[in-house]
């Protein structure tokens, strides 16, 4: 059943990269809604998160052939896209227009934030996204260290050190089990 | 508080950030995703131009030909200039937009709706991006840059100055600017590149915006869909 699952994957993807958008679409559909969170919680914006997720799918589209056929690596190589393209949006967004009501929307959140919610929103969002990453997402370590390209031994440190912060007693042990 | 209890309490906090995605994310993407082909072949027939003039022109200097008539060499036009950091073939003429192919076969003319106006500064570019509801505007017009920033304001006649050294004139056919848009008529946006954006024309569905800029102030002009946006990267200085 695994095995059948896998070759349908092989086979969608080598669709994909001969230029079938539509099997693009499909290989990516589970994968919005953890790269709309993951977005979300970088950028702390709902409809920024959007956006970052379509242009992001859309930049995934142009470099598929990056994957070389290895279905295992979509997820990582999809979520590091979305986390560059939220820095990237964080980098470019100096300016814009804002309607009233998103004025008042952000200004007011604070108020019923908790303590926890405060202090992660202190950090920076790539402090964020390898908590999102083993967090939230539960990822094991290998797909964390993939996804920030980065070694398994710096994404420990890249957990670790945000997490300290929310919570000064964690040990390294009590982060990374 | 437990350690298990952190975790609990964190992916809490995740999922009060994050929320849901809205129910038409797919149908975006989707869009974005059948969009590229589309852009891209526009892309390469920009790249094909510009590699194809660069190749006359080379070949024109190679020949003597450009030297017999043009003795400067400073009077070379500038085409698309390779050492963009995007890669992106920026045009410094006029550039013109008909949308009548793709838009919906309705009999009465649809209006475009601006929502909003935004500029951002990228590598090697600014971005201007107006976004519109109720479809696609059916025609555009993006104006080669010309010296100075004079523009006149429709109907009244006002002369206005922008800031900047150049401008650009973005003519909008089917299209307002009240409906759906409440921000600013003119964005001082404190850039080094597109340092002015204001409305010009908001009258009989045909909306105006004046770019001040500075460098060339030539322009790469592209339409996104999902949300609808027209969007104007002007070559930074």
């Amino acid at each position: 059943m695994c095995a059948a699952l896998m070759a349908e994957s092989e086979r969608v993807l080598a669709r994909a990269a001969a230029g079938d958008s539509e099997s693009f679409a499909r290989l990516l559909e589970p994968m919005l809604a953890p790269a709309y969170r993951l977005a979300a919680v970088m950028l702390n914006d709902r409809a920024s998160a959007e956006d970052a997720v379509q242009e992001a799918s859309v930049k995934a589209w142009r470099k598929i052939r990056q994957l070389r056929g290895d279905t295992s690596a979509i997820r990582p190589w999809f979520l590091s896209i979305v986390a560059n393209e939220c820095r990237m949006l964080r980098r470019t967004r100096w300016w814009s227009v804002l309607k009233r009501s998103e004025v008042s929307r952000r200004s007011a959140e604070p108020e019923s934030y908790s303590d926890l919610h405060r202090a992660l929103l202190r950090l920076s969002p790539d402090e964020r996204l390898p908590l999102v990453l083993h967090f939230y997402f539960d990822l094991p370590l290998e797909e964390t260290a993939s996804t920030l390209g980065i070694s398994m031994p710096a994404a420990k440190s890249r957990i670790y050190r945000p997490a300290k912060r929310l919570r000064g007693d964690l040990t390294l042990e009590d982060v990374i089990r | 508080m437990s350690e298990d209890r952190f975790r609990r309490d964190l992916n809490r906090v995740f999922e009060d950030l994050a929320g849901f995605p809205s129910s038409n994310l797919h149908d975006r993407v989707r869009t974005a995703l059948n969009a590229p082909p589309h852009h891209g072949g526009a892309y390469w027939i920009a790249v094909a131009t510009a590699v194809i003039a660069i190749l006359v022109v080379g070949v024109l200097v190679m020949t003597g030909s450009l030297r017999s008539t043009r003795p400067s060499p400073a009077v070379v036009p500038r085409t698309s200039p390779a050492s963009s950091p995007t890669a992106v073939p920026y045009s410094c003429v006029t550039q013109d937009f008909t949308l009548k192919a793709t838009a919906p076969s309705t009999t009465t003319p649809q209006v475009a709706y601006i929502s909003a106006v935004r500029v951002e500064s990228q590598r090697g570019h600014d971005r201007v991006t107006i976004e519109f509801e109720n479809g696609l505007p059916t025609d555009v017009q993006v104006s080669a840059p010309f010296d100075g920033t004079a523009f006149t304001l429709s109907p009244s006649g006002m002369p206005v100055t922008l800031d900047g050294s150049k401008g650009i004139l973005i003519t909008i056919h089917g299209a307002d600017l009240h409906t759906s848009y409440s921000g600013s008529s003119d964005m001082l946006t404190g850039s080094s590149t597109v340092s002015e954006v204001r409305r010009i024309q908001d009258f009989e569905g045909v909306v105006q915006l004046g770019l001040g800029v500075a460098g060339t102030g030539c322009s790469h002009v592209s339409f996104l869909t999902s949300p609808d946006r027209l969007v104007v990267d002007v070559q930074a200085p």
